[in-house]
């Protein structure tokens, strides 16, 4: 029981960097949650998940809004949410996806067959695609689940390596980096979506964070290797890689030393903000080496979930899993605390709804 | 130091020993039937709360059922029939020791006994042990002990016990009894088989427990032989082997599976001195598991671990008044599992108990104990009792004691995260107990503070999960019970009624602990008469946290609930070879939808029928 639990945990999870896609033109309010921030907890063994909301002014917070709105727990290990249109995609690791209105978080369906244990999602037209590990400890049936949102059904699979985590799309390719699940990989996978066709890139151990940036290239945090129970310990370096997307060429390869293993990275407006024992740094698009000195330093004593806003950086400290976490929130510019709200039990994506 | 005190100590008592001549009848029996004979003898100033065969035949519970009805313990579980941990006085779950005829049997990987897979078929009595009992019991005998005792009987009878009962949820239980008897041998066996779909309804939903059915099957099997006047053997059986799937929560489905396997065998030699009686014992245990995340791969982790003892013990009367009982024991234990390479450990303990009664009114025990470890520092642990009968309708006992529980295998060595630098939990307490008997009534009080020290937490660092010797907790309470029984004619009434009050807090932060309810009660009502038995049993569990934030609400805690059984039993037959009986009970009568564990809903109203033949 402990390895699966353990397993989980041991997986920090990264956010998704989901920009703002409502699309602004609406007068008549569509629901308590419209404008706001979105924080999803993952629950723990024990505790179930949970999805909070923060009013956009930051005045107001409600926690449960799933609970409040169906009666019904989002169950144990929420993963991620991903927003298309007017509705938002719950994806839980019990092989779960709870379809529900973005601005309610009523229910509308749930998908569950053909999925194993989802990961993430990814929205092209009316296909979504779900990266999921199959079974965790089979290191060959990982796959792509291709969905079609009007019968919210799988229609086919993809098959991938290892471990796929985050996915993102862009100009009809797919982009899934695999952290390895239970294992370590180093490749990021590209689908091409008219025929399915697969390509990898490799890069150093254990990708997870991707974000396109702003002259269109794909950056990727890896959090390299850092299986010290091993005999031989199995550590290996981190990276932030920019790869060229017009032929998967890598552009840069930034090495962290020996040892630093960052695991949350966000991006905004040509910067990107990653966090290394506590403190925050600021990457910009054509830097050729990793910055020495911090932006600020913060005072989580678990960071596990990082995004940036409007020069205002979000994040969860999950704490010991135990009780709820907080969400601590930071202007950039100055490095200073502004407020903080009692979110989810292991509180780790934020979404700006 | 204290080891070589301890050692001197020892040899101290062996070379004054002018030992009485044993020659208490009641002291013999004992010897010969029970094989621990300390809980009888060493366990004047404890609460002890004996539960008989015939409640245990009676009706047809599980043992997790059988103990929140008639018992102040109360437990986690996870749905019916999955994993069920119980708690002591606020204590946790690896803080209740379960002793299987004299041996601590908690599990080395986690630290606690999972009640669902005891089965209590065949035990002659389950022994409840308040207050710390590490002095005798070892590792985990913190909150209390709960003991499950075999005896043999070496009188002349040859007892059959067929079992029969078919319930809700396609449940179907079927056992076996046999037991033989003569002067020189006695021989008993109980077979048991359980398969259960279990899929019940969650109430005020459309959802049903469908991945939680289970199936277990146990063989329980004592030998026992005079080999002369002076020297009996025995042998101890114990075989478990249950296959489980694991239900998910309300809104969680679940495919996960586990398979229980736990065997246990132990061969005791007792020798009958002049001067003392001694006793040797050699058991091996083995407990092995393996967990499906996914029942329709094979893709499964596991942990098994070997345990071999051998253990020495001896009763001697020192002076008048005045009983010593030395014990030496050895256990290796020799692990391997999916998540850790293949541990062991040594340990050996000495224990001396020391019993004087100068009148009868008056007992003292006093009770020393070292472990040496292979793998850690053990503390040196102690306890005393004192029971002191004011009147024959009055009796006051006090205790005290200092106890331990070891960090496990998994603590220790799993990977990753396991923390080879952690020291046992230890907890002091004190235990004031009052025993008040009138007529054909029976009242008990006491009041207990436990300190807890270095507990063991799991909690998160870096990106990995790591033990620590981090908490300090302190529980105080009171406990109550009630007893009466009344014949008039032939009717025949029994009340037993139990309450706790616990408060069980975290030292830094004040809070009540998590699944610690501050009240539960319950009451048992019987009536009989003539070949017809009803009874009724009623719970209240209070409500409890579920997060150290001390919140109401359904993500903070867990309401409080009460739950009611039915229960009605008639004798078909009853003649002076044969017996047979039939009932019905109706678990959760007023079909309340309750939970233990948050998230994890309970059965609805269900029944079972049972029939039974004796011969």
């Amino acid at each position: 029981m402990k390895k699966i639990i353990l397993s989980i945990f041991a997986m920090s999870l990264l956010i998704v960097s989901c920009s703002s896609d409502d699309d602004g033109t609406t007068s008549e309010p569509l629901g308590a949650y419209e404008d706001g921030i979105i924080v999803s907890g993952e629950g723990s063994f024990s505790l179930p998940s949970s999805v909070s909301f923060i009013s956009e002014d930051l005045m107001t917070s409600e926690n449960q809004i799933y609970f409040n709105a169906n009666n019904e727990t989002t169950g144990g290990y929420l993963q991620s949410i991903g927003f298309n249109d007017d509705k938002a995609y719950i994806v839980v690791q019990d092989g779960t996806i709870k379809v529900v209105n973005r601005y309610t978080f009523e229910k509308l369906t749930t998908i569950s067959t053909g999925l194993s244990l989802p990961r993430y999602i990814a929205f092209e037209d009316n296909t979504a695609y779900v990266s999921d590990w199959g079974d965790p400890n089979d290191t060959t049936d990982d796959y792509i689940a291709v969905i079609d949102l009007t019968s919210n059904t799988v229609i086919s699979t993809i098959p991938v390596s290892e471990g796929p985590e985050q996915i993102l799309e862009e100009s009809d390719k797919l982009y899934v980096s695999h952290k390895g699940g239970y294992n370590v990989n180093n490749v990021i996978s590209v689908i091409d979506t008219s025929d399915n066709s697969l390509e990898t890139i490799t890069v150093n151990d254990v990708p997870d964070e991707m974000f396109i940036d702003e002259s269109g290239d794909l950056l990727v945090l890896s959090s390299g290797a850092n299986q010290y129970w091993l005999t031989p310990a199995v550590i290996t370096d981190a990276a932030i890689t920019r790869i060229n997307l017009s032929d998967n060429s890598i552009i840069s390869n930034l090495e962290f030393p020996s040892g630093e293993h960052p695991s949350l990275m966000t991006y905004e407006d040509g910067i990107a903000y990653y966090i290394l024992n506590n403190e925050v740094y600021s990457l910009v698009d054509n830097a050729t080496s990793l910055p020495t000195t911090s932006l600020f330093n913060i005072t989580a004593s678990n960071a596990y979930g990082l995004s940036v806003n409007d020069n205002q950086l979000f994040v969860t400290d999950a704490g010991g899993f135990a009780a709820n976490s907080t969400l601590l929130v930071y202007d950039i510019s100055s490095g200073i605390e502004t407020n903080t709200f009692s979110v989810g039990v292991g509180a780790s994506k934020i979404y700006f709804n | 130091m204290i080891r070589v005190i301890l050692s001197f100590l020892l040899l101290f008592f062996y070379s004054v020993t002018k030992a009485q001549i044993a020659n208490d009848s009641i002291q013999r029996l004992d010897e010969v039937v029970l094989s621990d004979v300390k809980l009888k003898r060493y366990a004047s100033g404890f609460k002890l709360k004996v539960l008989n065969d015939s409640l245990l035949k009676k009706n047809n519970s599980s043992f997790t059922d059988i103990l929140r009805f008639n018992s102040n313990l109360y437990f986690k579980e996870n749905g019916y029939g999955m994993v069920s941990s119980p708690s002591f006085r606020g204590t946790n779950a690896s803080q209740t020791a379960v002793i299987w005829n004299g041996i601590n049997i908690n599990s080395q990987l986690t630290g606690q006994t999972d009640f669902n897979t005891i089965n209590t078929t065949n035990f002659k009595s389950i022994v409840i042990r308040s207050g710390g009992g590490s002095v005798q019991y070892g590792s985990g005998a913190v909150g209390g002990s709960i003991h499950l005792n075999n005896t043999l009987s070496f009188t002349s009878h040859f007892d059959n016990t067929a079992t029969l009962s078919y319930g809700s949820y396609d449940t179907k239980n079927v056992s076996y009894l046999s037991s033989f008897g003569n002067e020189k041998l006695s021989l008993n066996i109980g077979l048991n088989y359980i398969d259960s779909e279990n899929d019940y309804k969650y109430l005020n939903t459309d959802e049903r427990n469908d991945n939680g059915a289970f199936t277990n099957g146990s063989i329980n099997a004592n030998l026992g032989y005079i080999l002369s006047e002076k020297n009996v053997l025995k042998l101890y059986h114990q075989s478990f082997i249950g296959e489980r799937e694991f239900s998910g929560t309300a809104s969680t489905r679940s495919l996960a599976k586990y398979e229980d396997q736990n065997f246990r065998t132990m061969l005791e030699w007792s020798h009958l001195g002049k001067k003392a009686n001694s006793k040797l014992k050699v058991a091996h245990l083995q407990e092995h598991f393996k967990y499906f995340g996914n029942q329709n791969t094979d893709n499964y982790t596991f942990g098994k671990v070997n345990t071999y003892l051998i253990n020495y013990t001896a009763d001697i009367d020192l002076i008048k008044h005045l009983k010593f009982k030395p014990i030496v024991s050895y256990n290796y234990y020799q692990g391997s599992g999916s998540s850790f390479d293949d541990p062991n450990r040594k340990e050996f303990s000495t224990t001396a108990l020391l019993l004087y009664t100068p009148s009868p009114k008056w007992y003292y025990g006093f009770n020393l104990r070292q472990d040496v470890n292979s793998s850690f520092d053990s503390p040196l642990l102690f306890s005393f009792d004192v029971a002191y009968n004011v009147s024959d309708a009055y009796k006051l006992k006090l205790n005290g004691s200092k106890n331990y529980r070891v960090p496990t295998f998994n603590d220790l060595y799993w990977q990753q995260g396991g923390n080879l630098d952690l020291v046992p939990e230890t907890s002091y307490q004190v235990d004031l107990g009052q025993e008040l008997t009138y007529k054909n009534a029976k009242f008990n009080l006491n009041a207990f503070y436990i300190k807890t020290t270095s507990l063991i937490q799991w909690q998160p660092n870096g990106s990995d999960w790591s033990p620590d010797n981090v908490d300090k907790t302190q529980n105080y309470g009171i406990e109550a019970s009630l007893d009466i029984t009344k014949r008039v004619n032939a009717h025949q009434f029994s009340l037993q009624s139990n309450y706790a009050y616990t408060v069980s807090e975290d030292l830094e932060t004040n809070k009540q602990l998590i699944y610690v309810p501050y009240h539960k009660a319950n009451i048992n009502l019987a009536y009989a008469y003539k070949r017809i038995s009803v009874f009724v049993q009623h719970l209240y569990t209070g409500e409890v946290y579920i997060t150290p934030d001390n919140l109401s609400g359904p993500f903070d805690s867990v309401d409080a609930y009460q739950l009611t059984n039915f229960g009605c039993n008639y004798q078909l037959l009853k003649t002076k070879s044969q017996q047979i009986d039939v009932s019905l009970k109706v678990n959760n009568l007023f079909n309340t939808a309750y939970e233990n564990v948050a998230f994890r809903p309970m059965p609805d109203r269900n029944f079972n029928f049972q029939i039974q033949y004796k011969f």
